[in-house]
C-alpha cells in the first residue's frame, strides 16, 4: 500500500514537468502575441531604464530553459512569483481566493451527494414509477443545459423576478457580502446549485444504473433467501456495491470543483480560483495563470490519488500492491 | 403424520412481452423430515422456479404463483404475509444456489455474511454471530476458520465458497435445505466432496434436503425420492429405487440412458435424448414430451396424460405407463413410433 502511494507520487513528477513546460512554451516570444514588458506596464510610456529594470527583475532576458529553471527552483521554495498586474505574490492571491472556491465546492458536493444519490436510489427502487420517469427526464435535461445559462436563468428568476421576496439575497456577488443583511451561506445557494447541477444529474444516473445492476445480482437473491427485509437487502447488500463507482465519480468531481469552477464563479462574480485565472488570462497576467494552473494540477492529482485509495477501502477485491495470491 | 413440506398442484407463470411462460405447471410432492428429494430435469424445466416458489421468492409482478398450495408443517406458505414468510426464509427453509462465485456478496466478509441470519433470526450480537460463523466454517471443513472468516469471498476458491454457502444455509439449523444445482459450477472432484459434505451434515443435523440437479447420476446415492420435471410439468415422481429401476416414463429412460455407466465397458452406448426442450410459452399439445418421444402415438399430441400409479407411491405421467411390456429397454427398436 505504501509502496503503491509512493509509486503514484513518483508518477506525478513527469505530469507536473509536462504541464509546466507546456505553459512555458506557450508564453515564449512569438507563441502568444504581446510584449511581456508591455503586459506588465500596460500602455503607458516607460523609460528605457525602467524597461531594463523590469526585464532584469523577471529574468526576461534569460533563455527560456534558464527561466524555467529559475521558476521551478522558486516553486520548490513555495514561491510562484509576482503578479504582473498587481504587485502581490501569486501565492498570496490564491491563498486569498482558495477558501471561497473551497466553500463553493463543498456546498456543491453536498448537494450532489444528497440529491444525486437519493434520486438515483428512488429511481432504481421504484423503476418505471412516476418518480423514476421524473428523475430520468430531468437528469437528461440537466446534463445538456450549459452551466452559465442555468446560472443566469437562476439569477434572473430569483434575483430579478423574485427580488421582493428574496430581498436580493441570492443575487449578491461576494464583494457585497460584508454589507449584506443575510448570513454568508445564503449567497452560496445559487452558485452551489449551478455548480452541482450537471454532476448531480450524472450521480443520479450512475446511482440508478448501478443500483439496478446490483439488485439483479445473485447475492441479492442469497440475501433475500436469508429472510432479510427488502430494506436491508437494498440498503445493506445492494447499496454498498452500487456506491463504489459513484464514490469515484464524486471524488474526481470534487477535485475538479476544488480547482475552481471557472464558468460558475464568473457568472456569479464569485471571487474564487477559477474566476481569478479567467481574469488573469484576459489580462495576460502570466505568473497568475501559471501559478493557478499548477495549483489546480497538484490538487487534482492528490484528489485522484485519494479517490483511488478510497476505492481499495470500499472494494475488498482491490488491494493496491498487496500480497499476491 | 403431516409431511414437513407438502406441495400440491403448484403452478408459477411469468407474464412476459412474448406471452405467458408456464415455468411450473402442476407440481405435487411431499417431503418428510430428514429425507432427501431429488428434483431432476433438463435446464429450463422449471426446477429453480419451483424452489423459488416454495420460498416465495418469485419476483412479482412479472412472475406469479397462479395455482396450488404449499404447506410447511401444515401451515399454508402461500397464505402467509410478507413478515411470516421472512421468518421462514433462512431460518426454517434455507437455500443455496448454483454459482458460489456470484452468490456471495463481494463487499462483505464471509463470516459476517454467515452470521447475518443468526443476527436476524436468533438475535445474536454481531460478535456472537461472528464466533458462531467461525464454528460453522469449521463444521463445513474450512481450515483455519478463524482467519478465513475475516476473508472476503474473492479470497476463497469455488469449492470453499460453496462450503461457505452451506455454512450460511445451515446457520439457523433449518428444517429444509433447498440446494439448487449446488455442484454444477464446480469441478468433478470438488463436486463429490460437496455432495459428501451435504450427506454427512444431513446425517448430523437431520435437515431434509431438496436437491435440484440436471444430473440423475449425482443423486443416485443420496435421494430417498426422485421427481422428474419436463417443461414445467412433473412427469415422474416416486421412491428413488423405484424410479431408477422401474421407471414408467420414456423421458426418464432417456435420462437414465444418457448416464455414463461404470459397470459396462466402452461398448455401453450413451443415448442422449434427441431434440431441444420446448419453449414454455408454446408448450406442445397433449404430452409436452411427445415431439421428442420415440414411443409417441396418435393419442400423445391429443391428450394430456394423467399421472398413473406404476408402483407404490410411484407416479408417471404417460399414457402407456404401467402397461405390459412398456418398460425401459423393451421397446428399444422404436417400432411403434406413430
Ligand atoms: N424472471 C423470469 N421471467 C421470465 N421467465 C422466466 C423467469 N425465470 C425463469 N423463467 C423461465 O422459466 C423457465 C424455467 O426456468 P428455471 O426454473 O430456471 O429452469 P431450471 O430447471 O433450469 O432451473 C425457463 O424457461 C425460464 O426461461
Ligand atoms: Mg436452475
Amino acid at each position: 500500500m505504501i509502496k503503491y502511494v509512493f509509486r503514484r507520487i513518483l508518477q506525478m513528477i513527469p505530469v507536473f514537468i509536462g504541464v509546466t513546460v507546456l505553459l512555458f512554451i506557450l508564453r515564449a516570444p512569438g507563441v502568444l502575441p504581446g510584449d511581456p514588458v508591455r503586459m506588465i506596464t500596460g500602455e503607458r510610456p516607460i523609460s528605457d531604464a525602467l524597461r531594463e529594470q523590469i526585464i532584469k527583475k523577471h529574468a526576461l532576458d534569460q533563455p527560456l530553459h534558464k527561466q524555467y529553471y529559475i521558476y521551478v527552483t522558486n516553486l520548490l521554495k513555495g514561491d510562484l512569483g509576482e503578479s504582473y498586474q498587481r504587485r502581490t505574490s501569486v501565492v498570496d492571491i490564491f491563498a486569498d481566493k482558495f477558501p471561497n472556491t473551497l466553500r463553493l465546492a463543498l456546498a456543491a458536493i453536498v448537494i450532489e451527494i444528497i440529491v444525486g444519490i437519493a434520486a438515483g436510489i428512488i429511481s432504481a427502487v421504484r423503476q418505471y414509477s412516476f418518480s423514476d420517469v421524473f428523475v430520468t427526464l430531468s437528469t437528461s435535461v440537466l446534463v445538456s443545459v450549459p452551466v452559465f445559462w442555468l446560472g443566469m436563468l437562476l439569477q434572473i428568476f430569483f434575483g430579478i423576478r423574485l427580488k421582493e421576496w428574496t430581498g436580493g439575497a441570492v443575487f449578491l456577488p461576494m464583494s457585497q457580502m460584508s454589507s449584506s443583511q443575510f448570513p454568508d451561506w445564503v449567497h452560496l445557494i445559487l452558485p452551489a446549485i449551478t455548480l452541482a447541477s450537471v454532476s448531480t444529474a450524472y450521480v443520479a444516473r450512475i446511482m440508478r444504473s448501478q443500483m439496478l445492476e446490483a439488485m439483479g445480482q445473485d447475492y441479492i437473491r442469497t440475501a433475500e433467501a436469508k429472510g432479510l427485509t427488502r430494506r436491508a437487502v437494498i440498503f445493506r447488500h445492494a447499496l454498498k456495491n452500487a456506491l463504489i463507482p459513484v464514490v469515484t465519480f464524486v471524488g474526481i468531481d470534487f477535485g475538479v470543483m476544488m480547482s475552481g469552477a471557472i464558468l460558475t464563479e464568473t457568472v456569479f462574480s464569485w471571487p474564487g480560483v477559477g474566476r481569478e485565472i479567467f481574469l488573469a488570462v484576459g489580462q495576460r497576467d502570466w505568473p497568475v495563470v501559471m501559478g493557478g494552473v499548477i495549483i489546480i494540477v497538484v490538487i487534482v492529482m492528490i484528489i485522484n490519488l485519494l479517490v483511488d485509495l478510497s476505492y481499495a477501502v470500499l472494494d475488498p477485491r482491490i488491494r493496491y500492491g498487496g500480497a499476491q495470491e | 403424520m403431516a409431511a414437513l413440506l407438502e406441495v400440491r398442484d403448484l403452478a408459477t407463470h411469468f407474464f412476459t412481452r412474448d406471452g405467458v411462460v408456464k415455468a411450473v405447471d402442476g407440481i405435487s410432492f411431499s417431503l418428510d423430515p430428514g429425507k432427501t428429494l431429488a428434483v431432476v430435469g433438463e435446464s429450463g424445466s422449471g426446477k429453480s422456479v419451483t424452489a423459488l416458489s416454495i420460498m416465495r421468492l418469485i419476483q412479482e409482478p412479472a412472475g406469479r404463483i397462479v395455482d396450488g398450495e404449499v404447506y410447511f408443517k401444515g401451515d399454508s406458505v402461500l397464505a402467509m404475509n410478507e413478515s411470516q414468510v421472512r421468518d421462514l426464509r433462512g431460518d426454517r427453509i434455507a437455500m443455496i444456489f448454483q454459482d458460489p462465485m456470484t452468490s456471495l456478496n463481494p463487499v462483505f466478509r464471509v463470516g459476517r455474511q454467515i452470521g447475518e441470519s443468526l443476527m436476524l433470526h436468533r438475535h445474536l450480537s454481531r460478535k456472537d454471530a461472528f464466533e458462531r460463523a467461525i464454528e460453522l466454517l469449521d463444521m463445513v471443513g474450512i481450515p483455519h476458520p478463524r482467519d478465513r472468516a475475516r476473508d472476503y469471498p474473492h479470497q476463497f476458491s469455488g469449492g470453499m465458497r460453496q462450503r461457505a454457502m452451506i455454512a450460511m444455509a445451515l446457520a439457523c439449523d433449518p428444517d429444509i435445505l433447498i440446494a439448487d444445482e449446488p455442484t454444477t459450477a464446480l469441478d468433478v472432484t470438488i463436486q463429490a466432496q460437496i455432495l459428501e459434505l451435504m450427506s454427512e451434515l444431513q446425517e448430523r443435523t437431520g435437515t431434509a434436503i431438496i436437491m435440484i440437479t440436471h444430473d440423475l447420476g449425482i443423486v443416485a446415492d443420496m435421494a430417498d425420492d426422485v421427481m422428474v420435471m419436463y417443461a414445467g410439468k412433473q412427469i415422474e415422481y416416486g421412491p428413488a429405487d423405484s424410479v431408477f429401476y422401474r421407471s414408467g416414463h420414456p423421458y426418464t429412460w432417456g435420462l437414465l440412458d444418457s448416464l455414463p455407466r461404470h459397470d459396462v465397458d466402452e461398448k455401453g452406448t450413451l443415448l442422449p435424448i434427441t431434440g431441444q426442450p420446448p419453449s414454455l410459452i408454446n408448450v406442445p399439445s397433449g404430452c409436452a414430451f411427445h415431439p421428442r418421444c420415440r414411443y409417441a402415438r396418435e393419442i400423445c399430441p391429443r391428450e394430456v396424460p394423467a399421472s398413473r400409479e406404476v408402483g407404490e407411491g410411484h407416479f408417471a405421467a404417460c399414457h402407456f405407463a404401467g402397461q405390459d411390456g412398456f418398460v425401459r429397454g423393451a421397446a428399444q427398436a422404436g417400432g411403434e413410433v406413430a
